[in-house]
């Protein structure tokens, strides 16, 4: 029971930043852009937000300046990700290459700029984590619930579910939601009835930035005190979220919480439960790769993919 | 076509991002003058807070001191080849004298030692050798620096035991020659203490194969403590970091490593330190007095002061600092000897001590 309630705690540090990311790339999909750049907007938004505490360390009371640096993680990644818009939709360039271009800039530049600005000419650069909250009054106490979601816990938690509820709506429940989807099957049906799929799929792409950009500072903060321009993989990874996901808000936090369990319990062999298993470590690292691949085998078939995402907008073909 | 000439243009990019990374790094600030001592960095960072830092701030002090000039030199990456040129940069750049803390310097001042014999090396950790351990050579420009990190572990895992804890932790950060002997003592400090007091310890023994912090680490940690470990000595660098992240959201505690790490987290109760810093400036000014130690291999134990722990003892509850130097006096003199070459923790002689190995050493 101790090492469930364990897994399952752990996993949520894992598990928020790979749907806030994921529910990027869903929004930039669904408008009919392939966006592999996740992981480069990623980058660049953890980047610019460490700046920010890093520069104005005592601007604001803790939470507030977690959410400020998260706004301004948010507004470099829309930003940032301009770039792949206008490569995509304007020079209706190819998509892979125009991601493959932002994601080896971001952790460029991010060395670039650490190692002018911090005193030792480094790329790690530091800044206070003060953002836990050991207990929430009240809410720590229910069983269950309590340790898992409100003990040592971050205010981006909630943030990533509250991402997850507004995007479901919006993807399903708004005129805008339907557009934006019309315009990632069939855009030139959607052209017809007067919707602008360059305008469609530009937003679509800034709020995949957006996301992405905080979903990188979601993912670092937590975890350590010195940001060096690496999210592991997380953006890939958020992008087999979203194929996990099947492009649904529903699914993307099932398959977002699969895989954080999975690194979980890769990191979890110390456990007396599974020591007394008698397994080797080793078995535990492999878990999340050999689950992937098995997951990936039952669900490859039935993908629901845009059917425009990935092509250039050719208003004259049908 | 289309799609070849895509291929193409990837491939195109790639190529230049590599080479552009590799003409990056290592990097250096250009300067006519030049620096007179320069410092290579193992993996990890100058400000790692541990090995390299300790190192650095040796050669800080000392040409501080001193009016000299100084620089460090980060390697592309960590192989022999890209050590070497780390160090040919450094001695273009106008070094005399090039530090290299790490036991993975063997082979780069193997073959450097006769390249430059102009230069002056002083080596951590290490004596020269070629990487597959076939031939060692130390010429008269090279000083090699070995510390009793046995010694230092033993200490540490001495005042834990003492100090009323017996469920304890050791996560390294490789099973390197330096951490594994960290460990070895660790847990032979950690018996001795169990057998004066009567009491069953245990240890869990990992290697987490990084030396950097991640959200991996401090998971692990979190779930050693959750089942009751009570301290975790971590020898891993900056992987350090995340233990402490987690100690703190676990109300639990650190042992720190290499250097006196309390000022890091409220959580560290002392650090098993080897006496990086003050050597390397021994070494330095030896070297400009004249009387470099070329040619010489020397480990520094408790005899000579190059370990031990912080003489702040504030954080235990019971482990004074009488304590810690009566059992310091006996590593001295030699009543009590920690083996330091076995072969796997599991083959340390302990009765009252279990150690949980998980993985391979």
């Amino acid at each position: 029971m101790d090492t469930l309630l364990f897994l399952l705690k752990n996993m949520f540090p894992y598990m928020i930043p790979l749907t806030v990311v994921a529910l990027g790339g869903m929004f930039s999909e669904r408008s009919g852009i392939v966006n592999i750049a996740l992981e480069g907007i990623m980058v660049f938004g953890a980047s610019i937000g460490i700046f920010f505490m890093y520069f104005f360390p005592d601007l604001l009371p803790p939470q507030m300046m977690l959410i400020a640096a998260l706004i301004v993680a948010l507004i470099s990644g829309a930003i940032f990700s301009l770039l792949h818009a206008y490569a995509s939709v304007n020079l209706k360039a190819n998509q892979v290459i125009s991601g493959t271009a932002l994601n080896l800039f971001a952790t460029s530049f991010h060395v670039f700029v650490a190692r002018i600005v911090t005193p030792n000419g480094v790329e790690g650069v530091k800044f206070n984590n003060v953002y836990r909250i050991p207990t929430v009054p009240f809410f720590s106490d229910i069983p269950i619930l309590g340790p898992i979601l409100f003990t040592n816990t971050y205010i981006t938690t909630f943030i990533g579910f509250g991402i997850l509820f507004i995007s479901s709506y919006v993807l399903f429940k708004t005129r805008f939601g339907l557009r934006l989807r019309a315009c990632g099957e069939h855009p030139q049906a959607a052209d017809s009835v007067g919707i602008n799929v360059n305008r469609m799929r530009y937003i679509g792409v800034l709020i995949s930035g957006a996301l992405a950009g905080m979903g990188g500072l979601i993912l670092i903060v937590p975890s350590t005190v010195e940001y060096t321009g690496v999210v592991s993989g997380y953006g890939f990874l958020a992008l087999a979220v979203l194929i996990f996901g099947q492009w649904r808000p529903s699914k993307i936090i099932l398959a977002a919480a699969f895989f954080g369990l999975m690194q979980t319990i890769s990191n979890s062999s110390g456990l007396n439960f599974f020591m007394s298993l008698g397994i080797p470590k080793y078995f535990y690292q492999i878990v999340p790769y050999v689950a992937t691949l098995i997951v990936l085998t039952f669900t490859s078939k039935k993908s629901a993919a845009p059917k425009a995402a990935g092509e250039p907008y050719d208003p004259g073909k049908r | 076509m289309k799609k070849l000439f895509i291929l193409f243009t990837l491939v195109l990019l790639t190529l230049g991002t590599l080479t552009a990374c590799s003409s990056d790094e290592p990097e250096v600030v250009e300067e006519e003058k030049g620096y007179e001592i320069g410092l290579v960095t193992d993996i990890g960072t100058i400000d790692d807070k541990s090995f390299n830092q300790g190192a650095w701030e040796g050669v800080v002090a000392y040409a501080e001191a001193n009016g000299l000039t100084y620089q460090y030199y980060q390697p592309a990456a960590a192989s022999t080849a890209d050590y070497i040129e780390a160090i040919t940069l450094a001695i273009e750049g106008g070094a005399k004298v090039v530090v290299t803390p790490g036991f993975m310097f063997a082979g780069a001042i193997y073959e450097a030692q006769t390249m430059y014999p102009e230069v002056n090396f002083i080596l951590l950790d290490a004596d020269p050798h070629t990487d597959d351990y076939s031939a060692f050579k130390i010429e008269s420009n090279v000083y090699s620096i070995y510390y009793a990190e046995e010694q230092s572990g033993f200490l540490a895992g001495y005042a834990a035991v003492k100090d009323g804890m017996t469920n304890l932790g050791f996560m390294g950060g490789m099973a390197v020659p330096a951490v594994v002997r960290f460990g070895h003592g660790f847990v032979q400090g950690a018996e001795l203490a169990a057998v004066e007091l009567d009491v069953d310890v245990t240890i869990k023994y990992e290697y987490l194969n990084d030396f950097a912090p991640n959200d991996n680490h401090k998971v692990k940690a979190l779930g050693w403590y959750s089942e009751g470990v009570e301290a975790i000595f971590v020898a891993a660098g900056g992987a350090g970091l995340s233990v402490m992240a987690a100690a703190e959201e676990a109300d639990k505690k650190v042992i720190g490593v290499d250097v006196d790490q309390s000022n890091l987290s409220e959580t560290v109760i002392t650090s098993a330190m080897k006496g990086l810093t003050s050597s390397v400036e021994l070494a330095l000014t030896d070297l400009y007095a004249g009387n470099f130690k070329g040619g010489v291999i020397d480990t520094l134990d408790v005899t000579v002061g190059g370990v031990g722990l912080p003489a702040d003892f504030s954080r235990f509850t019971t482990f004074t600092q009488a304590d810690y130097d009566a059992i310091f006096a006996k590593l001295v003199s030699g009543e009590v000897v920690v083996v330091k070459d076995a072969a796997s923790v599991n083959d340390l002689a302990v009765t009252k001590t279990t150690v949980t190995l998980i993985g391979a050493e």
